[in-house]
Parts: structure tokens; sequence; C-alpha cells
């Protein structure tokens, strides 16, 4: 009879939800503030995790690719007639496009060489990742890819994707690193005008990239600039390579304290399908002594 | 029944728990975002969290909310503790419906899901936009958090049986034991 007693005491013995629910609670407070002071010795946990996690996201997002294409197979038949027509128009249209497209690169490769951006892009050294995971909170703009610290990729590294400015390197993993976006809202890039030198803060924002636009911001109130104008990452950024692409404006007006002009960006990344990007293996600091003379302003 | 089996169950159990939640961890942030609807992806480790707390009480679905948590906060967050955090909250809240539960009771948890993930983006929507000084609340709400609770929702129909027929093979699992 004693052990069955033993047992009905035993199986009473339950810790209140409450007394749970609270301590969990402060011991989340405190870990909010504690891996706030000491973000250094947290990152190391995270790069551990993070390690292991990697591989097994890739395979899973190679099953994605394979199922989402098998997918794609089966859409209708119908559908695709009706594409099929109005893609036969698009290309009528976009021939067009295409002629004029091609006079402006000779305007364009004439600009470049007048601020000794000829080729540049070229020289830099680039290594290509794929996007592995992307933020399980469906609006931010970061995400994860499947190149690290082996691969020679460091923190505020610039990543690219086909020949526009896609974000900056955050964190870095042994096999992983985190990327944040230019659209992302905490994002801000130091950018200027290709064609007037014109110095502006291209800051991500979430809200507008819905409708395909991100914010530029504190242009000069003589800038003499107009839409379809180049914006490309700027001299005197300390974080960003300068005179990579990142979009082109429009809206341009002046913004409501009237010291600046303010418009809107259309970046040429399509970031909603971004699946494939290229990581820049250089470093502001090592482009050249520019960054160290800002720094020392400082 | 011995101390050594009651250990035994405690890690079976906690191994379907933290295996099960890094699984949906995974598939969450890698194989649904290729299948993303108007931009937005299911929140699995809610339908989880909830689902533990519907089917085993208040207390487990902290355990669980404060691991798929966790799992976030290592990739995702410069600061850790924050998401943990939210899904307690919510666990503990779901928890609360382990008095009503039933087996064949599929409704509920689709309602408590659609409840804590509305929940969950509230809170979400203080921390990262109303702090930052974003109020646009209701373009928040059409373009993210509606659309995020009705995909999860829908998925958490598929899921929840899911998870029932493994906590159901839990049960059964443990009964064989003694």
């Amino acid at each position: 009879m004693k052990p069955k007693i033993k047992n009905k005491v035993r199986k009473k013995i339950v810790i209140n939800p409450k007394i749970v629910f609270w301590g969990l609670t402060v011991f989340c407070v405190i870990l909010i503030f504690v891996s706030y002071k000491f973000s250094d010795t947290f990152s190391s946990v995270k790069n551990v995790i993070g390690s292991v996690v990697a591989p097994m996201q890739k395979g899973i997002n190679d099953l994605g690719d394979y199922l989402e294409e098998k997918v794609d197979h089966f859409s209708d038949m119908d559908e695709l007639i009706e594409e099929n027509k109005a893609l036969k128009a698009q290309i009528d249209d976009l021939k067009n496009t295409n002629q004029i497209l091609n006079q402006e690169k000779y305007e364009l490769s004439y600009y470049r060489e007048l601020y000794e951006l000829d080729g540049l892009y070229d020289q830099y050294k680039k290594v290509a990742a794929k996007v592995i995971s992307k933020d399980p909170n469906s609006y931010s703009g970061e995400f994860i890819i499947d190149k690290g610290e082996s691969d020679g990729i460091l923190k505020d590294m610039n990543v690219l994707a086909g020949n526009g400015l896609v974000g900056i390197v955050t964190q870095t993993g042994s096999n992983w690193a985190r990327v944040r976006s230019i659209i992302d809202d905490s994002s801000k890039v130091s950018g200027m005008f290709l064609k007037t030198s014109d110095t502006c803060i291209v800051t991500g924002d979430l809200e507008l990239i819905d409708k395909g636009y991100i914010n530029v911001s504190q242009i000069s109130l003589n800038a003499q600039i107009y839409d379809n104008y180049e914006v490309v990452t700027s001299y005197i950024s300390d974080k960003y390579l300068p005179g990579i692409l990142i979009g082109y404006v429009s809206d341009i007006g002046v913004d409501p304290t009237k010291l600046s002009q303010q418009c809107r960006l259309t970046p040429v990344v399509d970031f909603e399908h971004i699946d494939a990007v290229l990581i820049i293996i250089q470093l502001r600091e090592q482009y050249d002594g520019i960054s160290e003379v800002f720094k020392s302003d400082n | 029944m011995t101390v050594s089996v009651r250990f035994s169950r405690v890690i079976i159990r906690a191994l379907f728990l933290i295996f099960g939640s890094f699984i949906l961890y995974v598939l969450q942030t890698g194989l649904f975002s290729s299948f993303s609807l108007a931009g937005v992806v299911p929140d699995l480790l809610m339908i989880l969290v909830v689902s533990v707390g519907f089917m085993r009480g208040r207390t487990k679905a902290m355990i669980a909310g404060l691991l798929c948590g966790f799992y976030i906060d290592c990739c995702y967050s410069s600061v850790m503790g924050i998401f943990p955090l939210l899904y307690i909250i919510v666990g503990n809240l779901a928890g609360f419906s382990h008095k009503i539960y039933d087996d064949d009771d599929h409704m509920t948890p689709l309602l408590l899901t659609a409840a804590g993930e509305f929940f969950y983006n509230i809170m979400y929507f203080v921390v990262f936009y109303l702090l930052q000084g974003k109020t646009n609340l209701s373009f928040y709400i059409y373009r993210i958090m509606i659309p995020r609770v009705v995909y999860t929702v829908l998925v958490s129909i598929i899921l929840y049986r899911i998870l029932k027929y493994t906590n159901l093979f839990l049960l059964r699992f443990d009964k064989e034991e003694v």
C-alpha cells in the first residue's frame, strides 16, 4: 500500500502555472537586458546554433524550390495561353524599349567614364550565395544566406543581386550570414545621384516597398534632379563601396521642413523574388583611405 | 512507477517537443517562404504553442513558447528574449483552454490559433513598429496581420491534426510503459 500513497502524493506536486509564467517572464526580461548589454558573448551562442540550422535549412529550401517547380507545372493551360498572348504583346513593347535602352547604354558608359566608375563592379571580387531562409516575421527585410566566415564573408560586406545593391551583411557564422536589405526599416544608405553628384540618404521602408518604392531624403535644395535619375552608393559612405547602383528616382518634391528635397526610389533589385545574391569580398576600409579620414573627423 | 521510468518519459516528451518545434521552425523559414501568399508566411510555431496549450495545459505551452521564441532569437533577433516572451504570454493564455479539451474538438484550436496570432502580431507591431515611431496601424493590419492570421489558420487545420495524433501517440506510449 505504501508506494501507492507515495505516488498520489508525488502526482499532486505540480508547480503552479502562475509561478511558471512569472518566472519565465522575469527570465525573458532579464535576458533582453543582458543580451543587449553583452551582445558579443551572446553572438557566439547564436553562431553555434546558426551553424547547426544552416545546412538543414539549405536542404529544406531545395525541397521547397523543387515542390514549387512541380506545383507550377500544374498551373492551368488557359492561364498559360492567355499569358502567352500577353507576353507576345509585351515582346513588341520590349523590343521598342530595348532599342531606347541601348541608346541610353552609350550615354551611361560615358557618365561612368566621367566618374571613373568604368568597370568598377568587375574589379571587386565576389562570392555567390543562395538565400536559405527568410525572417519568420513576414515583414522584415532580413534573410540568411548559405555562405559564411569559412568563405571569407565578414560583417559589413556589401551584397548585390544582378547589378543592384541588395544590402549589407550584419552577422556571420561559420557557414551562414545574415543580410539586412536596403528595404528594411532600419536600413540607411548614403547615396549619390550619378549625374549631378548630389548626395542623399536612401532609407528603407517596408510600407512603401509594397508599392515598389523606398524613400530618398536630405537632397540639397539646389540639386537639379529629375525623374529616372540613377542613384548609386556614394563616396562618403563608410560601409558601402562607391558606385553600386541602387535604383531610379521619381516623385521629386520638397520635404516638410522646406530645407531639403525628397523623392522616391525604385530599386533595381526585385526583393520579393530574391534567391541568389553576390557578396563583394572587400570591405570599404580596404577600398581606400577615405573612410579613415572620415572616422578621424568624427 | 519508479523514478527512472518517470524520468525517461519526461525526456522522451522533451525530445519530441525540441525536435518538433525545430522542424516547424526550419519549415517556416525555409519551405514556406517559397509558398508565401501575399508576402506572408504562416506562423507554424504559433500553431504548435497554441495546440500544446490546448492539449497539455499552461505550463507545457509556456515551455514550448520559450523554445520556439529561442529559435527565432538565435537567427533573427539582435536582442534575445523578446520572441520567447511573446510566445510565453500566448502559451499561457492558450493554456487556460485545456479545461475544455476534447479529442474530437477541432474548432476551438483554430479559433485559439487565430486569436493567438492576432495577439502576437499586435505585440510585434507595438515592439518593432510603434516604438520606432511608425504608427500606420491600418496598413499593418490589412497588409500583414489579416493575411497572416488567415494563412496560419488554414495551415493549422492540417497541422493541428498531426500534432493531435502525435500527442495521442505519446499518451498511448505512456500507458504501455505503465
